[in-house]
């Protein structure tokens, strides 16, 4: 046990090094493009309601963006962390190891988990000083905020663990990981809500973890504590996703 | 390493087969073995098997069928069990790029089971063997190609594993860089650890190994001590010559099974400019892959048969 905990430690601090020499495009996707989609919508909003626009609207907004933030993080980054390693030959060297394929995914997952904590807190304090006043229901608020985006970040990085174990070459999971990473925000009703979408389109919003995100998360920031049929379906994908995930990263080739 | 036990099986191997999914045939019934404290070459053609089959004993590939065991432990049945026994340089690994040459061989230390102290004292031993001791702060991104190839040999070694095996640890290191390595690894060979390595370079698989093995085909198709291999070769003694009349020669060699008959060539031909010297690993390797040298080497002794 100690020496499974001592591995996922080290898997964690190898990828914290990745991320203190490459906090630039880090803080770009947890942070400047989420706040840039929050100015977007926010700008259209205005421009609808000719005039400023309530803070219902805005806490929505920001809700939208944090996940934004999270899918950003934990697909588009942490997917082509993944890749890099799996097709780089750096996943060939943990497979000399005696190292678990599971100390590995933890190890990833705690290094998610810490980039989705700086992105949401800085999300946070970016729309502090932007004007929006959120209704965070204080130490429960927190918490149910902190577990939300725990499930989240374990739901979407299972997608990334599956994309990365399964493509058969870098540029085919770049381009996956990319496209999913924005995509699944602007294809569920994150922005905005399904009834917008034509009928066809609205199935898919069902099935993708960002529409369960954004419903939670917009309840947290507006102090509605109903939030656990959204932590329901999102630990039922994460479930699922992570398992895939297991599954398919082996160290052995068959 | 110290009180290994020469006739203790570090490795061995038997009836090995891997068919890839594609119908590949990589290895074809291999059997194996290596004592304790023995280093053994792998050699053969690109393409030949020998990573499938290095793959197979590191565990990183599931033999479609037949049995490895390292020092006892069944390595198709329990790899990571294995894997405590064994340091391994795959040929085609990357290395993270962001940690110092210190924290990544710590970091890897800690993998295989060291404290942190331990960790930090071999990860310094070993950046003093590979020479690297000016790069110790460096990141290793920002090392040249063969001092990444020396880091990966360095991963190997840490935790003093009783097992190394080496896919091609040389290739891409400039002849100094080389040297060094074949030093360092000499020393650990003459402490006692298992080696088993595939090499391009027959000066290294001479230099470093107690015993050659040629694979071809997936199979392997020789197996013996350099002299046991050269008693096998028919033809003990080349000709190098050159060949023009006059002009610019054109380089040949000629193969005798006596010094008397190499001699005899010369004379009979009136050779003014060649080298007589014993059969080198580089004729048994094309003799035994089946593939002639540059320089129309001819086996003079077949010829005239």
């Amino acid at each position: 046990m100690r020496k499974r905990l001592s591995d996922i430690y080290c898997v964690f601090q190898i990828h914290l090094a990745r991320l203190r020499r490459e906090t630039g495009p880090f803080l770009l996707a947890a942070i400047v493009f989420p706040v840039g989609m929050y100015l977007f919508a926010s700008g259209i909003a205005q421009q609808n309601l000719a005039g400023s626009i309530p803070n219902e609207y805005k806490v929505h907004f920001l809700a939208a963006s944090l996940v934004f933030s999270l899918s950003l993080t934990a697909i588009s980054w942490l997917g082509y962390l993944l890749l890099e390693n799996r097709f780089t030959g750096r996943l060939k060297l943990f497979a000399t190891l005696p190292l678990a394929p599971s100390s590995y995914i933890f190890g990833v997952l705690i290094f998610a988990l810490m980039q989705g904590a700086i992105g949401t807190v800085s999300m946070i304090i970016a729309a502090r000083l932007l004007g929006v006043e959120t209704h965070i229901d204080g130490f429960s608020g927190v918490l149910q905020l902190t577990l939300t985006v725990f499930i989240a970040l374990l739901s979407l990085c299972g997608t990334s663990v599956i994309i990365a174990a399964r493509v058969r070459s870098f540029s085919e999971g770049s381009l996956y990981t990319d496209a999913l990473g924005a995509g699944i925000v602007l294809l569920a009703p994150v922005y905005y809500s399904s009834e917008t979408l034509p009928f066809f389109i609205r199935w898919i919003g069902y099935v993708l973890p960002t529409t369960y995100i954004a419903g939670a998360v917009n309840k947290i920031l507006a102090g509605n504590p109903f939030i656990g049929g959204e932590l329901l379906v999102l630990s039922a994908m994460a479930a699922i996703t992570l398992a895939g995930g297991f599954s398919l990263m082996n160290w052995r080739e068959e | 390493m110290t009180g290994t036990h020469k006739n203790e099986l570090a490795v061995s191997v038997r009836n090995l087969f891997k068919r890839y999914k594609n119908g590949t045939q990589a290895t074809c019934g291999i059997d194996f073995e290596v004592r304790q404290g023995e280093a053994v070459a792998i050699l053969g053609p690109n393409g030949a098997g020998k990573t499938s089959f290095l793959r197979q004993l590191t565990t990183e590939l599931k033999p479609t069928s037949g049995s490895v065991n390292i020092f006892g432990v069944d390595a198709v049945k329990n790899p990571n069990k294995a894997k405590t026994r064994m340091g391994v340089t795959p040929q085609e690994a990357g290395v993270f790029e962001t940690l110092t040459v210190c924290e990544h061989l710590e970091l890897f230390g800690k993998f295989k089971g060291l404290d942190k102290t331990f960790a930090r004292i071999q990860a310094t031993e070993i950046i003093k063997n590979l020479e690297l001791e000016n790069e110790t702060k460096q990141k290793v991104g920002e090392l040249s190609g063969g001092q990444k190839r020396r880091i990966l040999i360095g991963l190997a070694l840490l935790g003093k594993p009783p097992l190394l095996i080496l896919d091609e640890p040389t290739t891409g290191l400039d002849p100094i860089s080389r040297r060094a390595v074949w030093r360092l690894l000499k020393r650990i060979i003459d402490g006692g650890t298992t080696v088993v390595l595939s090499t391009h370079y027959l000066e290294e698989a001479e230099f470093l190994s107690d015993r050659i093995a040629f694979i071809k085909s997936g199979k392997i198709i020789a197996d013996g001590t350099l002299q046991e291999l050269r008693a096998g070769f028919p033809n003990k003694y080349r000709v190098n010559y050159l060949n023009g009349g006059g002009q610019i020669g054109i380089p040949h060699t000629e193969f005798f099974s006596d010094f008397a008959s190499a001699q005899d060539f010369i004379k009979t031909n009136e050779i003014d400019e060649y080298q007589l010297a014993t059969s080198s690993l580089e004729d048994v390797y094309f003799s035994v892959v089946g593939e002639r040298s540059e320089g129309g080497a001819t086996d003079r002794n077949a010829v005239e048969q």
